[in-house]
């Protein structure tokens, strides 16, 4: 600070432009800075509102609050058994997702390469696409069990559909003299593949991969409700099949901040491979 | 049996004068012409065409815009089948895409994701060129270097000048060292002094290399410094009006030749033929 207050005061009169240009940033910092105040003293109110709330007994059950929540987040986390379903709903979501995504793309980027075999299955790519696939959840119950095999093949099935038709757009998307370009080089087909066509549908298949992880973890917890012994979607169903609206509004906060950090993981990622695209 | 040997023997020695014919050619279009179909229209691009490049010779194409000359490049690369007439690369037909020419096109085909120089050594990365490493950063240099980019290696496309992205393409067209080029309008969008310097280059490069040259361009002073034979074509649909021999003796001053009286005389002549055309053109 004082050496700005130093350089201000010797500067040379007639300097008043130069001047106005060392100070403008504080005001931008000082904004973002209200605003995080914003937002937590937004967030205080909220919660001290739920707290506090005078509401009877009997809703207040149904209600529950921040501080009954958090002691049984406490308590799932001391006894490990918060960690224990976690881990059993990330499996099964890694799984499957990264099952859908390498399936889709492999099979898009496939499709991009051999556009008349596409032509001929899009009609039943489509259909399949149309079709909610958590209708497929019960048949996938009877063909691979309760375990976690159906509750995967539920996620695979929702991502791969996702990856496969961005991964197709994102294909068709090419340029196609960038594509001649490198074939009059003598580029064969494999490598056009790999030098114009795979960086070139990234952006789409980043964006596919990124908006399916929300389909994903949807799917992993609709297969949980469904039928489970363990995994966030139990808990929450467990804990009201209880009446225990504690249990499952904690088991809502754990996935809430479960699919922040993924999103914000994935947004980062791209944002870090797209930085120079134009 | 002998009338039978007798047609095949006339059929051997026809293909053999055809060969003889044609193997001084690097480039042969027999009748080509070429016609679109755009929404129910049908739009002719190229009446029937004769013309023959010979090895390495530098061939400039000028005209009016629209007037087929980028599709005469096509038919050479292969990109585009001729309507009618036939096209022969070295005494062949072109069916396919035609690997034998470097073809830089007008449109910038610079891979967006790519630094500058990784866009230059993009050709030496094929299999159908297996280059060492250091061979290739080496070569990738010199030609950053040739053309003017030092500097500018680690630039995205997006990043460069439209000039800058010109010559960037055009390193990475010569950097394989193609035994033809095809250019379509390279140093449009370059100012007078760069182009000059490109034009330079150019001349030097294809020289030394023995590089067969179909030069697209709507300079005709650019056609004359460079071109062993200019052809100036007719407004649309496309009709070669007029071939001139450029006789000046090589290596060209390309800086100062322009300034010559045989220059001027060539660009009179030529400028007369084309003026027509030009003004053709524009009523389109």
């Amino acid at each position: 600070m004082s050496g700005e207050v130093m350089t201000r005061t010797a500067a040379l009169p007639g300097q008043t432009e130069a001047e106005e240009d060392v100070t403008p940033e504080p005001q931008g910092t000082m904004s973002m800075r209200y605003m995080v105040i914003a937002r937590i003293m937004l967030v205080a109110a909220m919660f001290g509102a739920w707290e506090f709330a005078p509401v009877s007994r009997g809703i207040k059950f149904w209600l529950s609050s921040p501080s009954a929540i958090l002691s049984t987040l406490w308590g799932w986390m001391v006894d490990g058994s918060l960690w224990a379903h976690l881990g059993a709903t990330l499996s099964v979501m890694v799984t499957g997702y990264v099952l859908g995504c390498a399936v889709g793309i492999s099979l898009g980027l496939l499709f991009g390469f051999l556009p008349r075999v596409y032509r001929v299955l899009v009609p039943f790519i489509a259909a399949f696409y149309a079709l909610p696939k958590i209708a497929l959840a019960p048949l996938f119950i009877i063909l691979l069990g309760i375990g976690m095999s159906s509750k995967v093949a539920l996620v695979a099935i929702t991502v791969f559909f996702l990856l496969l038709n961005s991964t197709i757009d994102g294909v068709r998307d090419v340029d196609r003299d960038l594509v001649q370009s490198l074939r009059l080089m003598g580029a064969t087909r494999i490598e056009v593949l790999r030098k114009v066509l795979l960086p070139s549908a990234l952006p789409w298949i980043f964006t596919g991969a990124r908006i399916s992880v929300r389909y994903a973890f949807t799917a992993t917890l609709l297969a949980e409700l469904i039928a489970a012994n363990r995994g966030l979607g139990f808990l929450i169903e467990f804990n009201s099949g209880n009446f225990n609206a504690t249990g499952s509004y904690a088991a809502i906060v754990v996935l809430v901040a479960f699919s922040v950090t993924l999103t914000e993981i994935l947004t980062r990622v791209q944002a870090m491979t797209a930085m120079h695209r134009n | 049996m002998r009338m039978e040997n007798n047609v095949q023997d006339k059929i051997a020695a026809a293909a053999s004068t055809d060969q003889a014919a044609t193997v001084a050619d690097k480039i042969n279009l027999e009748g080509a012409s070429k016609t679109f179909h755009m929404r129910g229209q049908v739009i002719r691009a190229l009446q029937a065409i004769d013309l023959s490049v010979r090895r390495e010779e530098f061939v400039a194409l000028v005209g009016p815009s629209g007037c087929g000359k980028s599709t005469i490049l096509n038919l050479v690369a292969g990109l585009l089948p001729p309507s009618a007439g036939t096209v022969l690369y070295d005494g062949r037909p072109v069916r396919d895409l035609n690997r034998r020419v470097g073809y830089m096109t007008q449109k910038d085909t610079l891979l967006p994701w790519r630094r500058a120089a990784d866009n230059i050594r993009v050709a030496l990365e094929l299999r159908c060129r297996p280059t060492s490493h250091s061979e290739a950063d080496e070569k990738v240099a010199r030609m950053m270097e040739l053309v003017g980019l030092k500097g500018f290696e680690n630039h995205y496309p997006s990043e460069l000048s439209g000039g800058m992205r010109k010559r960037t393409l055009l390193a990475r067209t010569l950097i394989y060292e193609p035994e033809t080029l095809l250019m379509d309008e390279p140093f449009g969008a370059l100012d007078a002094q760069l182009k000059l310097i490109m034009l330079d280059q150019l001349q030097a490069l294809t020289q030394q290399r023995r590089i067969t040259v179909l030069f697209v361009t709507h300079d005709l002073g650019e056609a004359i410094t460079l071109a062993d034979r200019v052809v100036v074509f007719s407004a649309r649909p496309g009709r070669i009006r007029a071939i001139r021999n450029i006789d000046l003796p090589r290596p060209r001053d390309v800086f100062r030749i322009r300034f010559t009286d045989v220059f001027a005389r060539y660009h009179e002549e030529l400028w007369d033929v084309l003026k027509d055309e030009v003004t053709k053109g524009t009523d389109i």
